[in-house]
């Protein structure tokens, strides 16, 4: 039940006007933010993690470089682009289950066949919420993050965000 | 009603999975791997009975097809020996600090004997947080920008 601001009479959720005195409800529907920090992940947006640039490579590259590479940078995954757009990820999960013992044997072929495809990507502008939405429920720890035409601007991954949110809430209690 | 946010009371023994995979030291790398692949674990617990002896992750893993190494040599060689490591009745704020500001993605957890009990992960604080915002969090549309091409009804 919610309760109309102005006569306090109880009405059904989702109804458009208070059944009493006709006053417009539609506002109420909308969650409010009760904490600093459910505020700022409303608010803010994936940019303000400072998404960084990510490492890319070319589909037809080799399996033994692309790893090769990974433990020289000392990163997780790499991104795989073909014309500026991402189709696929490769992480250190995919190496291990891909390729496990049989590796030396797959050293040669192109990544795009052990890669993960598709990732799901997210806009620079779109809200904070959306990465930990996409994060959870998909149990990716990266994420792509593509303008607007689709191409590969950065990657956001899972540290990021706990960063984001280790901060918020430390100044969440302090306030 | 959600739950009131409480980093420095909640302990970690409510967010840590079980699931987790557990080798002998002796156990050979290639039986490792495998292990890992078909339990679709990223790291193994390596104990001596019980207690917590080294890690073994896929980033591990990874640096050993690297380096082209001989995968049937004991564990024991190749774990990371006595990893940083969270008290079952640790702050989840504890290892919220120890993630974000040491870099690790999984913590292993372990009781007072020094047991080893499972992982914490990223993944479970991020889902412990998320849980505590449900309604901001789920009830989103299915993109960012999402906007409806006619009135609805219309």
């Amino acid at each position: 039940m919610i309760n109309c601001p102005s006569c306090d009479a109880e009405n059904i959720p989702g109804v458009d006007e208070c059944t009493e005195c006709g006053q417009a409800l539609t506002d109420l529907h909308l969650p409010m933010p009760d904490s600093a920090i459910k505020q700022s992940l409303l608010t803010d947006r994936v940019s303000v993690l400072g998404p960084k640039t990510p490492i890319t490579i070319k589909p037809e590259m080799q399996v033994q470089e692309v790893i090769r590479m990974m433990v020289d940078e000392n990163i997780g995954s790499v991104i795989v682009v073909q014309e500026g757009a991402p189709i696929g990820i490769f992480s250190e999960r995919d190496a291990l289950m891909k390729l496990n013992v049989d590796y030396a044997k797959y050293r040669e072929r192109p990544v795009s066949e052990f890669m993960t495809s598709a990732p799901q990507t997210l806009e620079a502008d779109a809200k904070l919420v959306f990465a930990l939405q996409r994060m959870d429920i998909g149990g990716y720890r990266h994420l792509p993050i593509v303008g607007e035409q689709g191409e590969l601007t950065g990657i956001v991954s899972v540290r990021d965000i706990l960063r984001y949110l280790a901060k918020a809430l430390t100044a969440d209690s302090a306030a | 009603m959600v739950a009131q946010l409480n980093l420095s009371s909640e302990t970690v023994a409510k967010i840590y999975a079980s699931d987790h995979l557990i080798v002998c030291p002796t156990a050979t790398v290639r039986d490792v791997f495998q292990q890992m692949q078909t339990t679709n674990n990223g790291a193994a617990l390596v104990c001596d009975g019980e207690i917590l002896k080294g890690i073994f992750t896929e980033r591990d893993a990874l640096k050993l097809m690297a380096s082209e190494a001989n995968l049937d040599v004991p564990i024991a060689d190749v774990m990371t020996k006595d990893p940083v490591s969270m008290g079952v009745n640790d702050a989840v704020g504890k290892a919220v600090a120890k993630m974000s500001f040491g870099g690790y993605r999984r913590l292993p957890v372990v009781d007072d004997a020094g047991c080893a009990l499972g992982f914490v992960k990223a993944r479970h604080v991020l889902h412990y947080l998320v849980a505590h915002f449900p309604n901001i969090v789920y009830n989103l549309p299915p993109s960012p920008h999402h906007s409806t091409k006619a009135r609805e009804g219309a």
